[in-house]
């Protein structure tokens, strides 16, 4: 279901990064909203319409998706079943996420890994995604947002770990 | 197979989803000798499906919708309009809170916004507390087979992805909804009735001021369920159009009209909304390239052959599709159900003759128990909470609903007709 674990304190650089998500997120969203707004008001009206605004609302959908799931990882409330951590002990729920934590790194290192190298073949085939746009652009979102999430996971980690280490010294 | 046990622990540990479909979607291409490069090919795929921005859109009206305050001129209104009939206000209540999970999705957002009002009013109007209790976290799931709600869009979706005999339309499952959600409707209200046959004292008279003043308050919001429905099944407005169209007119009536949303708190509202989406659309997209992996490998086909060899009855077959499906409608929440189970069990229910269109019935109506079926069923807590009532209680207080809507699953299942006459 949707996490009801604590976070640990955000550092400076995660408020900022935060921030600038949000701030993209934002105006994506907004561009959707307005774009799938005026392609109504066009195709219904004067029997016209941007071209390519489909092939664009669909990538956006791929952009505030991940732009969102960046987002979802920050509070943990990306869906999972929490079953048995809700039953363990404080103690024994720091290692859990410990070993939780540490799987969605290392998946996510994969993913942004192969991901990225996808999107560096597409630029160098130079293919376009549709229009003008370039293929290697529109897909440079899911490296970028799975190695965010990483880099999200590697300091929740970090955090788990220490309060281990804090819990394994106090006895 | 050592490899699924160790994902399945992780995913009972509390991992996200996204994140256990992802590694077994790699695995799978690892294993097959494939370049894992390919799993960028297949994330992007998601570009390639048409319809999918109605689920970012709708999710925003709902949040709108949900932050202003709708939730209580829409009681005020249905209390106007049915308050006077015996038993009114539980009908109340049932009716408001199927027509505001529709809009908004089954995310708890009901028994929150709506429960808030309906709970102390039952209270008032001398309802029992566990009578009250079952009502409002039932309601919190009723609606769901009802336009536009975004897990009949999402069947949708994800059954367009795949090969079937016949295209199907997301406009299809709309109207395959309507019946099997009234017969829902009908079945509770009867039972709220016999429940409170003691009760006469209807709630207010009927009085046509009442209506006129509460549909005043309500008159921007009135026009809402004539966008989407009659956009929709009128044929005027293709899904996605109804989904913009819904954003942009709430929008406007909540901030500029209303006021009751400012312009400081729309960017929140605008990215809480999309946190659900995005939840939602990375597992979708990790879902693409495991389902291709599973296709490429032929595990529907080899699933349905197990199956065959101990099921040979339509008939057994669908009471397992139930007993499995209220299993995991109590242990997975509805979207990732959607994304994991319908690519494996559309190809199984075609093999077995049911149509994908009343499976996607069958599907979400067991999923709307599933929301309050012990031990974890998710709107069991949410009610917990809000009502700061113990879970056990709520076990119990729901008990009697559960039972009246597995009678809804049942007749909803076996009697394929209902869900499919409207199509002809």
């Amino acid at each position: 279901m949707f996490g009801e674990r604590q976070r640990p304190k955000t550092p400076r650089w995660a408020r900022v990064l935060a921030r600038i998500e949000d701030g993209v997120l934002v105006l994506l969203l907004s561009l959707m909203i307005g774009l799938a707004g005026a392609q109504i008001l066009l195709r219904n009206i004067f029997q016209t319409g941007f071209t390519d605004a489909e092939s664009v609302l669909r990538l956006l959908v791929l952009w505030v998706g991940l732009l969102g799931a960046m987002a979802a990882t920050r509070g943990y409330k990306h869906i999972s079943i929490n079953v048995i951590t809700r039953l363990l002990k404080p103690r024994a729920a720091v290692i859990a996420y410990a070993v939780v934590d540490l799987f969605v790194l290392l998946v996510c290192l994969f993913v942004t890994y192969y991901s990225a190298r996808f999107v560096m073949m597409e630029f160098e085939s130079g293919s376009r995604a549709f229009g003008r746009m370039p293929a290697w652009l529109a897909e440079s979102i899911i490296p970028f947002a799975f190695g965010v999430i990483a880099l999200r996971y590697a300091y929740s980690l970090v955090c788990n770990l220490t309060q281990c280490f804090r819990d394994w010294k106090a006895g | 197979m050592l490899l699924g046990l160790v994902l399945i622990v992780i995913a009972l540990l509390g991992a996200p989803l996204f994140a256990v479909i992802a590694a077994g979607a790699l695995w799978g291409f690892h294993d097959s000798e494939v370049d894992l490069s390919v799993i960028g090919i297949e994330i992007y795929r998601i570009t390639e499906i048409p319809a999918l921005q109605a689920l970012p859109l709708f999710t925003f009206a709902g949040y709108l919708l949900g932050e202003a305050n709708t939730p209580k001129r829409l009681v005020a209104l249905t209390d106007a309009l049915l308050g006077w009939m015996p038993g009114g206000l539980a009908f109340v209540a049932l009716t408001a809170c199927a027509f505001f999970t529709a809009f908004t999705g089954a995310s708890g957002v009901t028994i929150i916004a709506l429960g808030a009002l309906l709970y102390p009013a039952l209270k008032q109007a001398g309802y029992p507390e566990n009578f009250n209790l079952g009502l409002i976290t039932t309601s919190g799931s009723l609606g769901l087979l009802f336009a536009p709600s975004l897990p009949l869009i999402l069947y949708g979706i994800i059954a367009q992805q795949l090969e079937l005999p016949r295209q199907l339309s997301i406009d299809d499952l709309f109207i395959a909804g309507i019946l099997p959600g009234i017969l829902m409707l009908v079945l509770l209200t009867g039972w709220s009735l016999w429940v409170n046959r003691k009760r006469h004292r209807p709630l207010s008279d009927f009085s046509l001021a009442r209506i006129g003043a509460a549909a005043r308050d309500a008159i921007w919001e009135l026009p809402i369920p004539f966008i989407v429905l009659g956009g929709i099944y009128g044929g005027f407005l293709a899904v996605t159009e109804a989904a913009a169209a819904t954003a942009i007119y709430v929008l406007i009536v909540e901030v500029f009209v209303y006021r009751e949303i400012s312009l400081r708190k729309l960017p929140v509202i605008m990215r809480d909304s999309m946190i659900l989406v995005g939840a939602i659309i990375i597992i979708l997209v990790v879902s693409l390239a495991s389902t291709n992996y599973l296709i490429d490998a032929n595990v529907p086909m080899l699933l349905f052959e197990t199956i065959k060899q101990y099921v040979s009855s339509k008939f057994t077959f669908l009471i397992l599709l139930n007993i499995f499906l209220l299993i995991l409608g109590a242990m997975l929440d509805i979207f990732s159900a959607l994304m994991i189970m319908v690519p494996l069990l559309i190809p199984v229910a075609l093999g077995y003759g049911i149509d994908p269109i009343h499976l996607g019935i069958i599907f979400l109506a067991n999923m709307q128990i599933g929301y309050f079926t012990p031990p974890v069923g998710m709107n069991l807590f949410i009610a917990s909470y809000r009502f700061q009532k113990p879970v056990m209680q709520l076990y119990v207080a729901t008990l009697p609903f559960f039972f009246i809507l597995l009678a809804a699953v049942l007749i909803i299942t076996y009697w394929p007709a209902l869900s499919l006459v409207l199509l002809g």
